[in-house]
């Protein structure tokens, strides 16, 4: 009894060791970009998924950047026949998920001051999670048509006869 | 006799009701066989298979003053002669209004047809955040996503009696007086298709998605006509 309880004691200082060994990894951030906008715009928007992959929650305590003002997140939501941007104080992301930052969802508004940012720019953002964690992640620029789309712009031969025309 | 009596009037009653019934049911009849017979323009019939909701009377809009984005007049005038989408926005919007415009830029390209050719429709993004969306602006941001993109915006009552009459919605959230430039609009997203008499003709809900759209519209333009 002694012998199995000693073994579950260092079964469990073994779990702790590699779970604090990979306590840097707990979150990755993926296909994270941001459409070009017209140069006039005062706002751009940005997206990207967050993988928690810890056994904890963790929140975002800020983001920011260099090129802008400020960053706030926002969700997107319909609400009373209109859509309604919520904005979102530290949004969490629930151990071992992840939460997706896309159009007409959850996304980083990036308001204020920039320089012309077109297709084929990085904006960096630094994010800083209330587990001690900072990540610094550029945003691609893109200038895709539409991102769930993938006809229209080439010869139409996959989309049949609704886009193929021209 | 008095039961034979009272089943005599309870009999003659069931005879007048029973009448009655039958010359409701039949001028119901006649009326609904004279209309289905009488009226055969396209109004009283709607096409099938769309995402978009289409009206089955098109609904004229009047009484709006607005401004486009060379500052001339947007009044009933300017939607009459060919298609035209509304969509209801404002500049500052991150998220919602550029995805719109975006797919917008994309029906465009996939249209059959080119400005200028029967049947090409124009766009109107109309910002209803006139505080901050000036016309130069607006011209700017419009004619990035497509240079025949118009921008439109006026006064908020002006605004107001075109959104009234379509069933748009918009509100400003957390603005603290005339110098607040912090805040955000909300607003219904909807594309709003307008026919060639300058009718509300159509409504397409988001998400927008330029296949659909543009599907939507060739079925509704073939079958009502660019007249």
């Amino acid at each position: 009894m002694i012998l199995i309880k000693l073994l579950n004691r260092i079964f469990f200082v073994f779990l702790f060791l590699i779970s604090t060994a990979n306590a840097a990894d707990s979150l990755t951030i993926e296909n994270a970009w941001s459409p070009e906008a017209p140069p006039v715009a005062k706002v751009l928007a940005g997206y990207m998924k967050i993988n928690n992959l810890s056994n904890k929650d963790i929140k975002i305590k800020s983001v920011k950047s260099n090129l802008f003002e400020r960053i706030e997140i926002h969700n997107t939501e319909m609400k009373d026949g209109m859509m309604k941007m919520v904005k979102q104080e530290n949004l969490t992301i629930k151990a071992n998920a992840n939460v997706e930052l896309k159009p007409g969802g959850l996304h980083m508004m990036l308001i204020g001051k920039r320089k012309l940012i077109t297709a084929g720019s990085l904006i960096d953002v630094t994010l800083t999670f209330d587990n001690g964690d900072t990540i610094t992640q550029n945003l691609m620029v893109k200038n895709d048509e539409q991102p769930q789309m993938k006809c229209g712009s080439m010869s139409g031969s996959k989309c049949g006869s609704k886009c193929g025309s021209k | 006799m008095q039961p034979v009596t009272e089943s005599k009037k309870k009999n003659s009653i069931q005879n007048i009701i029973l009448m009655v019934s039958i010359g409701i049911l039949s001028l119901v009849l006649g009326i609904w066989l004279s209309q289905k017979m009488l009226i055969d323009n396209n109004d009283a019939k709607i096409p099938r298979d769309l995402d978009a909701t289409v009206l089955p009377n098109a609904r004229t809009l009047a009484g709006f003053n607005l401004i486009d984005q060379n500052g001339q007049a947007f009044s009933p005038i300017q939607l009459q002669g060919q298609w035209s989408f509304l969509f209801f926005g404002f500049t500052y919007c991150p998220d919602v209004c550029p995805a719109t415009l975006k797919a917008m830029q994309s029906v465009w390209k996939i249209l059959p047809t080119k400005m200028g050719e029967a049947g090409h429709p124009k766009l109107y993004f109309i910002s209803v955040d006139p505080d901050r969306d000036k016309v130069e602006m607006l011209k700017n941001y419009v004619q990035y996503f497509n240079p025949e993109f118009n921008g439109v915006t006026g006064k908020l009552d002006e605004l107001d009696k075109l959104t009234n009459q379509i069933g748009i919605l918009y509100g400003y959230d957390d603005k603290e007086g005339e110098n607040d430039k912090e805040y955000t609009v909300n607003h219904s997203a909807q594309l709003i298709l307008i026919d060639p008499k300058g009718r509300m003709r159509a409504v397409i809900s988001p998400p927008h998605i330029a296949e659909t759209i543009s599907s939507n519209f060739q079925t509704i333009r073939l079958f009502y006509g660019d007249e």
